[in-house]
């Protein structure tokens, strides 16, 4: 585990990566932040490096969000995950808490992406 | 004068993918199953040729729920599903205990309804989005085939007049049913919501 987080937020939306980040940045700007655009991308730049949290949006062209957060899951088993959909009905809800993923709902605010960051701190402490 | 740069189109799909998500979480409640989403489509083109997209996907006769909305931007949004399948649509919203001549009888009611609570889940969710406000009409029910719908504004046929088009496609796979939610949304409209969009992105 690195000193410093290192924190991977994937969504098509460029607009959703901003504010994840900036919203992160603003509390921890010392954070290391990774973004990716898409599965592929993702996994390519987690395989080169420790990743400590990963923001994941559900729906994605190609690879969905779930899909991928299994993935990532395998290779980086002691990182907090977080799906990060519009999607907010309770079947999806589901999905995540079975597979051991935080739900945040969009549009992302402070507050959600503040307590994201209060899990991992507290499962790294 | 309907150009948009690659992060303001972001932002609009994005919009809309999160009004989706409110709009789809209304309708799961009512029809008491998962409703499916695509990914979120913006394009600029005619009211035409927007109906040969969503015609291409099946819905050549369709049953709309129309809403104009008002507001900081302006424009028509619908509910859109195929003809041949409202009345399971109806099945579904009132989980089949109804015989078949009460069912039929409801029908119009039950999807003004029906259209009423996902677009405006979908439109309000839009709106809080970007701290403005909108309004919508009352929900009219539309039958017919897609070209003639699209291009009616207002009881004259306006296709060729170019729009953004907003699209996103859902379905209920249990009814094998699908169905999409659409926003048409002319220049004027279009270059506030640019405005909007421009204003909220300078906080990031």
């Amino acid at each position: 585990m690195s000193s410093v987080p290192t924190v991977l937020i994937v969504d098509d939306s460029r607009l959703s990566r901003m504010m994840i980040r900036a919203f992160i940045t603003q509390a921890h700007p010392d954070w290391t932040i990774v973004e990716a655009s898409n599965g592929p991308e993702a996994l390519e730049k987690a395989a080169t490096q420790t990743v400590d949290l990963m923001t994941i949006d559900l729906n994605m062209p190609g690879m969905d969000g779930l899909t991928l957060a299994t993935q990532l899951q395998h290779n980086h088993p002691t990182a907090h995950i977080a799906l990060v959909t519009a999607n907010i009905q309770e079947s999806v809800r589901q999905r995540a808490a079975a597979a051991g993923m935080e739900f945040i709902a969009k549009p992302v605010s402070e507050d959600s992406v503040l307590a994201c960051l209060s899990a991992l701190e507290n499962r790294r402490a | 004068m309907l150009n948009l740069t690659e992060l303001q189109r972001d932002t609009i799909t994005e919009l809309l993918n999160i009004g989706m998500g409110r709009a789809a979480a209304a309708l799961s409640e009512m029809v008491s199953e998962e409703v499916a989403l695509s990914v979120p489509s913006v394009e600029v083109l005619s009211r035409r040729d927007a109906a040969v997209l969503v015609r291409e996907k099946g819905c050549e006769r369709i049953v709309a729920v129309l809403q104009e909305f008002s507001g900081f931007f302006w424009g028509d949004t619908m509910l859109v599903f195929p003809e041949d399948k409202s009345l399971d649509l109806v099945h579904s919203l009132i989980k089949d205990t109804f015989p078949l001549d009460i069912m039929t009888e409801m029908e119009q009611e039950a999807l003004m309804e029906v259209g009423n609570i996902t677009l405006n889940a979908c439109i309000g969710s839009i709106a809080n989005f970007l701290q403005s406000e909108v309004s919508s009409s009352l929900p009219s029910l539309l039958r017919g085939p897609c070209e003639v719908i699209f291009g009616d504004k207002n009881g004259i046929q306006v296709d060729h007049e170019v729009v953004m088009f907003l699209r996103m496609d859902f379905a209920l796979h249990a009814r094998d049913m699908q169905g999409c939610v659409v926003f048409l949304v002319d220049s004027d409209a279009m270059g506030m919501l640019r405005e909007h969009i421009d204003q909220f992105l300078s906080h990031f």
